[in-house]
């Protein structure tokens, strides 16, 4: 069934077409008119980003509806790719990360935007939606991945908390200290969790070291990230890749439950772990965020900008929507990636695209947000690079490297045979198709 | 006696039209669904594997080159290598265990229809809770398998899904077990239908019960026994859903099968094209194997 599917797509994707040569209005536009947008979005119940960004822009274009579109979250790129090509997708849509940006532009799948994007201003997201010059889509989110810590665990373990000086070496060194001294204090919890997906490894690798390039083939800078992480688990100072994977454990919990008093993740985990602590599911405790260990003195300390990585979240519009809704449409975009809506996105402990002092105030004045200086610092200032480089080869390369990553963090194959290996599957298998 | 064929022909073969339209009227339903939703996209695949087509754009023409291209693909060959070493032990394992359920179920014993029911549980069980509760029963550290292979004095016991060497072995154990209980279902229908008279007149003959098994069991369940192992060649040979919510193919590309090596270029990296020509390879040896059992099946016959 599976080898069906492209096939309906493709024969859809032809009838559309045939339909579409009929279509064709060129009225005048009253920019007062109602109109109603369509906008895609995921798990409608739990992610409420969606219905702020419409009642936001309702408030403010009062003519304007935006109406969503709900699609499964797990599927969300296959479900998308299908409609689009079916010619049944909403009028705007949501990239979840950069990892299918060059399908969707490349594809010609993304309206020109460069208008409601020149209105942004200066905005270091929007450089990954920009081809030739022109702008295909706006970024709304950016998260980005920083050190969750919780005060209670260190001070349990006697281990001085977080000062945002921290390379990976002084990681290691508390990782290794909390295990050993919680263990101390009758606990059984773990100094760190490593979650089990690549970018645990690699975003950071690839943001941080000097030259790295993800399309180069040479993978040579993954070494010492996979190193520490190997120690870390072979030391038992974080649960192993094996344990995590099959007992399929959640950061939420480790985190949240203190089974862990350091967790490395992206900043949407602030607005799960308030509404866990409401509703029970994450237990009562002081926490706060530092910035993610930095590949050496250069980047670390308050003084400097500390480098980490993370994906925007875009929004772009479907080429197929009709004439009459574009204007509305670009207005959307230029909205959701304005200030208001950050404040409004912030308000729901959502990370967004714009970073600004009000901003940022508006999230720490979140109930259970931790008020110190360094959660704000390492919340606020950050150099942040993209985990998926826009490219054709970026989803070729990240499939090789999902096979590393599980190779060596299940000890199944040795470090430097495994990224010979990948070396030479990038080599043969993506980089030159 | 000419005259009155030429009377019959013209209402013979209105009845034999009548007929066929009723026939087809029949299956009609069916075969609109059949033909619409895999016929098609299944003729499709046949031009899109000449294709260079990426879901959006032009599918334009590219000859042999995907072929080419699987050619010197390793990833292929690691996924061919994997899907032929599942089918390889699967296909056996599920035969000897299905029919040692059956000819165990087969007798008059209390409680009978409970043991069938808890042996044909696995196969109505959700494919995903079955691979969350074995990957914890694997757990290298804290599994129960590896507990009590612990204590049975097995230092160090296996990382199963965790472990390149042992992930497969995990997986054939896994599928066994699911899928066995609805062969042996087959099996037990087709035991029903040896005449105990053959069992009788064997055991008057002295036969032992090795005997009986040997000379009336096995050739009795002939049929049952071929329609298995063609419905067993194509169920491992096309193995994915397993796979993916097991392993992903993991750790590294241990368990990496065809069908997954497929759905990840067509679906994840959107080379339809290219996914379409590796359909077509493990269409035709789903296709060889299968014709190759037909055809031993029916020298036998003969």
């Amino acid at each position: 069934m599976k080898r069906a599917i492209p096939a309906v797509v493709s024969t859809a994707m032809a009838l559309t077409l045939v339909l579409a040569g009929c279509g064709g209005e060129d009225e005048p536009v009253d920019p007062n008119a109602p109109v109603t947008i369509t906008l895609a979005g995921w798990s409608l119940s739990s992610t409420p980003e969606f219905k702020t960004l419409a009642d936001g822009f309702k408030a403010t274009r009062p003519n304007v509806t935006v109406e969503l579109k709900e699609y499964d979250a797990a599927n969300y790129d296959t479900q998308m790719i299908a409609d689009l090509a079916a010619g049944t997708a909403p009028d705007v849509y949501v990239l979840k990360n950069l990892r299918n940006f060059y399908t969707y532009q490349s594809g010609g799948q993304l309206l020109d935007v460069s208008e409601a994007g020149s209105a942004l201003g200066s905005l270091p997201a929007l450089a990954p939606y920009q081809v030739d010059g022109k702008t295909y889509a706006v970024p709304y989110r950016q998260d980005s991945w920083v050190l969750y810590y919780n005060k209670e665990l260190f001070d349990k373990a006697k281990v001085a908390h977080p000062d945002g000086s921290w390379t990976w070496d002084d990681y290691v060194a508390a990782a290794k200290q909390l295990t050993a001294g919680l263990k101390g204090a009758g606990s059984t919890a773990t100094g760190a969790y490593q979650h089990v997906w690549q970018s645990t490894a690699q975003g950071f690798a690839l943001a941080q070291t000097p030259g790295a390039d993800l399309l180069s083939g040479d993978l040579a800078y993954l070494k010492p990230y996979y190193q520490r992480s190997l120690d870390l688990q072979a030391a038992g100072a974080q649960p192993t890749f094996g344990t995590a994977n099959t007992n399929k454990l959640s950061y939420q919990v480790q985190f949240g439950k203190q089974q862990s008093a350091m967790l490395l993740m992206g900043t949407w985990y602030v607005a799960t772990l308030l509404n866990q602590r409401k509703s029970g599911e994450a237990d009562t405790f002081e926490w706060g965020i530092a910035p993610a260990p930095q590949y050496d003195r250069s980047t670390a300390g308050t003084s400097a900008t500390p480098v980490t990585f993370g994906d925007p979240t875009g929004m772009g519009i479907n080429p197929k929507i009709s004439k009459s809704k574009v204007a509305a449409a670009q207005a959307f975009l230029a909205y959701v990636a304005g200030e208001e809506a950050g404040k409004a996105l912030a308000g729901i402990g959502i990370t967004p695209a714009r970073a600004s002092d009000p901003i940022t105030e508006t999230l720490f004045a979140l109930d259970g947000v931790p008020g110190d200086d360094l959660s704000k610092f390492a919340y606020g200032t950050h150099e942040i690079r993209p985990e998926n480089p826009v490219s054709n080869h970026t989803a070729g390369m990240q499939n090789v490297l999902n096979d590393l990553h599980s190779a060596v963090m299940s000890d199944s194959k040795g470090l430097d045979e495994a990224i010979t290996e990948a070396q030479a599957r990038a080599k043969n298998e993506v980089l030159t198709q | 006696m000419a005259a009155t064929l030429t009377r019959l022909r013209p209402r013979r073969s209105r009845l034999v039209w009548r007929n066929t339209v009723a026939g087809w009227s029949f299956i009609l339903p069916n075969f609109v669904g059949f033909a619409l939703l895999t016929l098609v996209p299944v003729v499709a695949l046949f031009y899109l594997a000449f294709t260079n087509w990426n879901v959006f754009g032009a599918a334009e023409w590219t000859g042999s080159a995907n072929f080419r291209r699987m050619w010197g693909d390793a990833s292929f060959w690691t996924a061919l290598r994997n899907t032929f070493y599942y089918t390889v032990f699967h296909i056996p394992l599920t035969m000897a265990a299905a029919l040692g359920l059956a000819l165990l179920l087969n007798r008059k014993l209390r409680g009978v229809g409970f043991f069938r029911t808890a042996a044909f549980f696995p196969y109505i069980t959700s494919i995903v809770a079955i691979a969350v509760v074995w990957n914890q029963l694997f757990s290298p550290e804290y599994g129960p398998v590896n507990a009590f292979l612990r204590a049975v004095g097995v230092d160090n016991p296996p990382g199963w899904t965790t472990s390149a060497d042992w992930s497969m072995p995990a997986v054939i154990i896994v599928g066994t077990w699911r899928e066995m209980g609805y062969y042996m279902l087959l099996f037990l229908a087709g035991l029903q239908t040896i005449p105990a008279q053959l069992y009788e007149a064997a055991k008057i003959d002295g036969a032992t019960s090795w005997q009986r098994f040997r000379h009336v069991t096995i050739p009795g369940l002939r049929h049952t026994t071929f329609f298995v192992v063609v419905m067993l060649t194509i169920g491992s040979f096309k193995v994915f859903d397993l796979i993916l919510v097991m392993t992903e193919g993991g750790p590294g590309q241990s368990t990496l099968v065809l069908s997954q090596y497929i759905y990840q270029k067509g679906f994840v990296e959107n080379q339809f094209g290219y996914a379409s020509a590796v359909s077509i390879v493990l269409f035709a040896i789903c296709f060889g194997v299968t014709g190759i059992q037909f055809w031993i099946n029916n020298r036998r016959e003969s």
